[in-house]
């Protein structure tokens, strides 16, 4: 599920400076995770994205949530339930604080991030369990490039991208920091496709995705794609991935609260 | 050579009925469809060959046992999440341990604007062949 999720934030990952136009409070965006099983796609889990509001005595940030969590008939093989947050701020889309708590059968990991942009540091918290199930905290300051982001603001980054005037073949590359490692991503427009949605019929931005100096994707540029509303919502539809054990697919169920 | 077909036969079959009872259903068809064939394989060696066929018609009932639940499971089950309660509560300790954290942010930093143009800026290249 890790590689799961972590391809289709791959997939939805794009930067833009531009002024957040697209994301609005109490959106949610409810997925199917299928992956191939023996040519046929087998309904694994649920994925959520949400936004809503989050008050400080200081400021107000956007709380980005993604959720994973498996159907009632896999919990018994192997559970899933992955919690990811960033706390943006809600015109720029600048991350401040990014959690993501992984609990996938017996394995459990929690990272934190802490920005520091004035320095372009990154205050980081791992939790983990060691060989005997104890939990165990590390904590270290990992140096990042002026503009990088946690997989989960990148997500909604791509969503204020002006796409309408893309040109096929164009590529955008951005960076991520993903487990205290920074990486670039490349990603390609490639045309217009209309699609059946959850929404009804709608024409989409088609992207293919690739990552530089990293082998979670796999395949060519037509394995990793990434579909988008035409419109000024650019609502993530449809989301393909190929990794090293297989192959699947991320499709839009429900969508509400959207700003557009 | 009968006999193998016979044995390969049960055994995928039993395969395909024990997928069938998992979450895996929708894979039972593909042993399901194997077994089918091996049992119609022997079917003919046994025709052929004036032997007994009580064995093959077990492949036949366990093959089509396997295609009812996994047809049944196909069309009647649907997806439904589970348990989220112990995940909510946990999402909630999640938000109150971070607005405490933010409240430690130094605010100054926020809405920082980046001159990342050099990552933006869309550049026309080749598609790959």
């Amino acid at each position: 599920m890790k590689h799961v999720f972590f391809s289709f934030a791959w997939l939805l990952c794009l930067t833009v400076s531009a002024q957040n136009t697209s994301i609005g409070l109490g959106e949610k965006l409810t997925y199917t995770a299928s992956y191939n099983m023996s040519g046929l796609m087998t309904d694994i889990a649920q994925v959520t994205m949400e936004t809503g509001q989050v008050k400080t005595s200081k400021a107000t940030l956007l709380h980005l949530k993604c959720t994973a969590a498996t159907y009632s008939k896999w919990d018994n093989f192997f559970k899933i339930r992955d919690l990811y947050e960033s706390f943006v701020s809600p015109t720029s889309l600048t991350p401040y604080l990014y959690k993501r708590d992984i609990n996938e059968g017996s394995y459990y990991k929690f990272m934190q991030y802490t920005y520091s942009h004035k320095s372009n540091t990154v205050n980081s918290l791992m939790r983990k369990k060691d060989g005997r199930g104890k939990i165990y905290d590390k904590t270290s300051t990992v140096k990042i490039q002026g503009g990088t982001k946690d997989i989960v603001s990148t997500i909604y980054h791509i969503r204020n991208l002006e796409l309408s005037k893309a040109l096929p073949g164009e590529v955008k590359s951005f960076r991520v920091i993903f487990d205290n490692k920074e990486m670039i991503i490349n990603v390609t427009y490639l045309s217009k496709e209309t699609l059946n949605t959850a929404l009804g019929k709608k024409e989409c931005y088609k992207l293919a995705l690739s990552l530089k100096n990293n082998s979670v994707l796999k395949g060519s540029i037509n394995d990793n794609l990434l579909y988008l509303t035409a419109d000024a919502n650019k609502i993530p539809v449809l989301a393909k991935f190929k990794i090293a054990v297989g192959n699947g697919e991320l499709k839009l169920t429900s969508a509400t609260g959207l700003k557009n | 050579m009968r006999r193998v077909f016979i044995i390969l036969g049960i055994i995928v079959a039993v395969l395909a009925l024990i997928l069938s009872a998992t979450p895996l259903s929708q894979l039972a068809f593909v042993p399901a469809v194997i077994a089918l064939l091996l049992g119609f394989v022997a079917f003919y060696l046994s025709k052929q060959q004036q032997r007994p066929r009580k064995t093959i018609q077990l492949i036949f009932l366990l093959t089509l046992m396997s295609f009812i639940l996994s047809t049944y499971k196909t069309i009647f089950h649907t997806s439904e999440i589970g348990d989220l309660e112990e995940f909510e509560t946990k999402t909630e300790a999640s938000m109150e341990d971070s607005k405490d954290i933010l409240e430690d942010l130094d605010m100054e930093e926020l809405d920082v604007d980046y001159d990342d143009a050099a990552m933006d800026t869309l550049e026309v290249e080749e598609l790959p062949e």
